[in-house]
């Protein structure tokens, strides 16, 4: 199995592994950017996809950029470095994540590092339960391959059902003020639809939509 | 239901507390007898006066600590507001951890803990209605459904996206993508998950 280390401190993880950084602000999302993926600019034999909701993938790619003082254009243009984005056909926004990460892993790249920040309930951007099930089938869309996604849930910005749905439920794992542990309230995917997608409170029938305060 | 942790209940938590977070990171408790109308079912709620942190630590439950870490975090200033929802249902005795919602602020907040005590709301007739009115739509649209349609959305049932449900089937993944949109259109979805789970609540696919 491989490990994927970060930037500081003995932190690793084990790959295959989906796991959720819950961080306050723009600027704890741009120190575990660099973090995550600062091994990776530094080993031409890694390979890294960004991605999120529509514009992310330019915009994590300038944070990177502007923190770590580099210019990150020839390995985008060498596709060490692909630029994604999510859609609101949420099963092509789940082909968007897998096939450039699958390019990577067949293009001997490894590990793959992956980088996504979660949005809710935004125009243009998949429905809040429909992000649910995207994110519980990430973990099945990468078995057996040496990929680290890190998805980030911004408790500044984002509702609490989006963090205990989305954060806690469907992630192994969280990394939450710099600890790294298993989540207690994960559901796997082979459960999650029926446990829990079914059964959101907004879907309940005749249900108000509001998805930011159930 | 997901959420729900059976037998553990606490004293304390039958009760609904109030404790306030402010800008400088303290947490006043409010002991004060608090009620309030809640809105669903018209019970009351009342202050537990407890640390809740310590309460739902108490419990030797993977959920229960889950809760206690998001109050912690909101105590460290690194959240900001949750509001759980305790429910326990008067027939079974089971008790239901429903919902935790957030609001957001600068560091400061407040949390609320209460729970709903003693069985479900009374019914909303104007909600009746509209579930009426929205069953009879998804019943019309379910009869619309071809064949084809079904077998998609038995497998959208099953969680498969649209590669393995094209490979189940067969067919090309364009034809899948058509069908899909058109199950979520036919049953008056917003999504591919509220299609799915209208086709549970109305008993087209088996729970």
């Amino acid at each position: 199995m491989t490990q994927v280390r970060f930037s500081t401190n003995e932190r690793q993880v084990s790959a295959p592994s989906h796991f959720a950084l819950v961080h306050y602000g723009e600027g704890e999302l741009r120190e575990s950017l660099v973090d995550f993926l600062g091994p990776a600019l530094d080993d031409p034999k890694q390979g890294i996809y960004l991605c999120g909701p529509p514009g992310w993938g330019s915009r994590l790619l300038g944070y990177l950029e502007t923190s770590l003082g580099r210019d990150l254009r020839a390995e985008v243009a060498e596709r060490r470095i692909i630029l994604g984005q999510g859609d609101p056909d949420v099963d092509q926004q789940l082909q968007n994540l897998l096939d450039p990460v699958r390019e990577l892993c067949e293009r001997g790249f490894s590990p793959v590092r992956v980088v996504g920040p979660a949005d809710w309930d935004v125009p243009g951007y998949a429905a809040p339960e429909d992000f649910l099930w995207y994110e519980s089938r990430v973990l099945p869309g990468i078995q057996g391959l040496p990929v680290a996604i890190m998805c980030a849930y911004d408790a500044a910005r984002l509702p609490a059902s989006a963090l205990l749905y989305g954060a806690l439920e469907t992630h192994s794992h969280t990394l939450i003020n710099g600890v790294l542990r298993e989540s207690p309230s994960f559901i796997s995917a082979d459960d999650y639809l029926r446990t829990r997608l079914i059964h959101l409170p907004w879907l309940e029938p005749g249900e108000r939509r509001d998805v930011s305060s159930t | 239901m997901g959420g729900e942790y059976v037998g553990r209940e606490a004293p304390g938590l039958q009760r609904g507390g109030m404790a306030v977070l402010d800008s400088a990171g303290t947490v006043t408790w409010i002991d004060e007898a608090w009620t309030a109308i809640d809105d669903e079912g018209g019970l009351p709620r009342a202050p537990i006066g407890t640390n809740l942190l310590l309460a739902y630590r108490g419990y030797d439950d993977p959920r229960a600590q889950a809760v206690a870490n998001a109050i912690d975090a909101v105590f460290q200033g690194k959240a900001t507001y949750f509001e759980i929802e305790h429910r326990v249902d008067r027939q079974s005795g089971r008790s239901f951890l429903t919902s935790v919602a957030g609001l957001r602020g600068d560091g400061a907040g407040a949390i609320v803990i209460h729970s709903v005590v003693g069985g479900s709301a009374a019914p909303n007739p104007l909600r009746s209605m509209d579930v009426r009115s929205t069953n009879a739509k998804i019943r019309d649209g379910i009869e619309r459904l071809t064949p084809r349609e079904r077998e998609v959305l038995d497998l959208m049932a099953l969680g498969l996206d649209n590669r393995a449900i094209a490979a189940r089937l067969a067919i090309q993944y364009t034809t899948v993508r058509g069908h899909v949109r058109s199950v979520i259109e036919k049953l008056g979805a917003r999504s591919r998950l509220e299609a799915v789970a209208r086709a549970y609540q109305m008993g087209l696919v088996p729970t």
